[in-house]
C-alpha cells in the first residue's frame, strides 16, 4: 500500500500554485481567496469516511499559517483549484488522497502549497543581478517558481542521501553538499561559464 | 586619542536602505530565511531544519538563481532586453519546470483578467448607486 504523500508527489506533474501576490486589491483578492477556501474545505469535508483530523487539521494549520498571510499577500491553498486544473478524474483521486492525510501530512502538505520566495525579495535581488531595473512581474514569478523547484528537487536528494546513510532526524549540511554534488553530475545545475574567485 | 564608541568594526548596514538599493554587491544575509524554513519543510526537513542547513540552502539557490540570470542574459543580449521566455527557453530541456512555469504564468493573467473584471463590475455598481 502506498504512502498516500509519496503517491501525492508523484502526482504532480503539474505541482500546486505559487502564490501570485496581486499588486493592487491585496486584501480584496485574498478575501475572495479565503471565501473559495473555506467552501472547499466545506465540500472536502462530506468524503467523511475520512477521519475529521484531517479537515481540522488543515484549519488548525491555517490559523498557524495566518500570521504569514497577513505579510506574504497571497499564500492561500485553493482546494478548489487543485493541481489537476479541473480534469475531474485528478481532482477525485487527489481529494481521495487528501482526505486520508494524517495530521502531519496535512500540515507538511500546506506548507508544501503555500510556501514560497517574496515577491518583493525576489525582485530586489534580480535587481542587483541584473543591474537593471526592468524587472517584470512575469519574470519574478517564474523565477520563484523555479527556484522552489530547484530547493524541491535539493531537499528530496538530500533525504535521499540520509536514507542511503540511515541517518535519520533535521537535513543537516553536509546532506545538502552531497545531493548539491548529486544535481551538479546530473546536470541540473548550471554551469558557471567564468569560475567564481571571491565570494 | 580613539574614542570608538562602536562596539567593533561596522557591520553590513541592515536598514541602509539607500546603500542596498543601488546594485550593492553586499547581500544582506538571510533574506530567504523564513520563505525557506517552511519550503523546506513543506519538502521533506524537519519541522524547525537547522539554520545551519537554511543558511547554506539560501547561498546555493541565491548561487542558481545568479547563474541562470547570467545564462539568461547572455541569450537576451543577442536581442536586446531580457524578457520572460529567455527563462523559459532555460528550462525547455527540464519539462516538470517548464510546465510549471506555463502554468504560474497562465494563472496570472487569468488573475489579471479576473481582477479587471471585478474593476468593471466595481464601476457599474457605482455609477447605478
Amino acid at each position: 500500500m502506498k504512502d498516500p504523500f509519496e503517491a501525492a508527489v508523484e502526482e504532480q506533474e503539474s505541482p500546486p500554485e505559487s502564490p501570485i501576490p496581486p499588486e493592487e486589491d491585496a486584501a480584496a483578492v485574498a478575501d475572495a481567496v479565503d471565501g473559495d477556501e473555506e467552501e472547499a474545505d466545506a465540500r472536502s469535508q462530506p468524503p467523511a469516511s475520512a477521519p475529521a483530523g484531517a479537515p481540522a487539521a488543515g484549519g488548525g494549520g491555517k490559523g498557524k499559517e495566518d500570521d504569514d498571510e497577513e505579510e506574504e499577500e497571497n499564500m492561500d491553498v485553493e482546494f478548489g483549484k487543485l493541481p489537476s486544473g479541473g480534469d475531474p478524474d485528478k481532482m477525485v483521486k487527489m481529494q481521495a488522497i487528501l482526505s486520508q492525510f494524517t495530521e502531519e501530512q496535512m500540515s507538511r502538505y500546506e506548507s508544501f502549497r503555500r510556501s514560497g520566495f517574496q515577491k518583493a525579495n525576489m525582485r530586489r535581488l534580480l535587481t542587483s543581478i541584473t543591474g537593471s531595473q526592468k524587472i517584470s512581474i512575469p519574470m519574478t514569478i517564474v523565477v520563484s517558481g523555479i527556484a522552489k523547484m530547484f530547493v524541491g528537487e535539493l531537499i528530496e536528494t538530500a533525504r535521499f542521501v540520509m536514507t542511503e546513510r540511515k541517518e535519520s532526524g533535521p537535513i543537516r549540511p553536509c546532506h545538502i553538499r552531497e545531493a548539491y554534488r548529486r544535481l551538479k553530475l546530473e546536470g541540473k545545475i548550471p554551469k558557471r561559464s567564468v569560475p567564481r574567485l571571491f565570494r | 586619542m580613539h574614542n570608538s564608541a562602536s562596539a567593533g568594526p561596522p557591520a553590513k548596514p541592515r536598514v541602509g536602505s539607500s546603500q542596498v538599493s543601488e546594485a550593492s554587491l553586499k547581500r544582506k544575509r538571510g533574506v530567504f530565511q523564513k520563505d525557506l524554513q517552511h519550503m523546506m519543510y513543506g519538502f521533506g526537513d524537519d519541522p524547525n531544519p537547522l539554520p545551519e542547513t537554511v543558511s547554506l540552502v539560501e547561498d546555493i539557490v541565491v548561487e542558481y538563481i545568479t547563474d541562470m540570470v547570467h545564462k539568461a542574459q547572455n541569450i537576451a543580449s543577442k536581442r536586446g532586453r531580457l524578457l520572460t521566455e529567455d527563462f523559459l527557453y532555460l528550462v525547455r530541456k527540464d519539462p516538470p519546470k517548464l510546465h510549471r512555469c506555463t502554468e504560474l504564468l497562465s494563472m496570472h493573467e487569468e488573475l489579471k483578467l479576473a481582477r479587471k473584471a471585478f474593476d468593471v463590475n466595481e464601476e457599474t455598481l457605482a455609477t447605478a448607486d
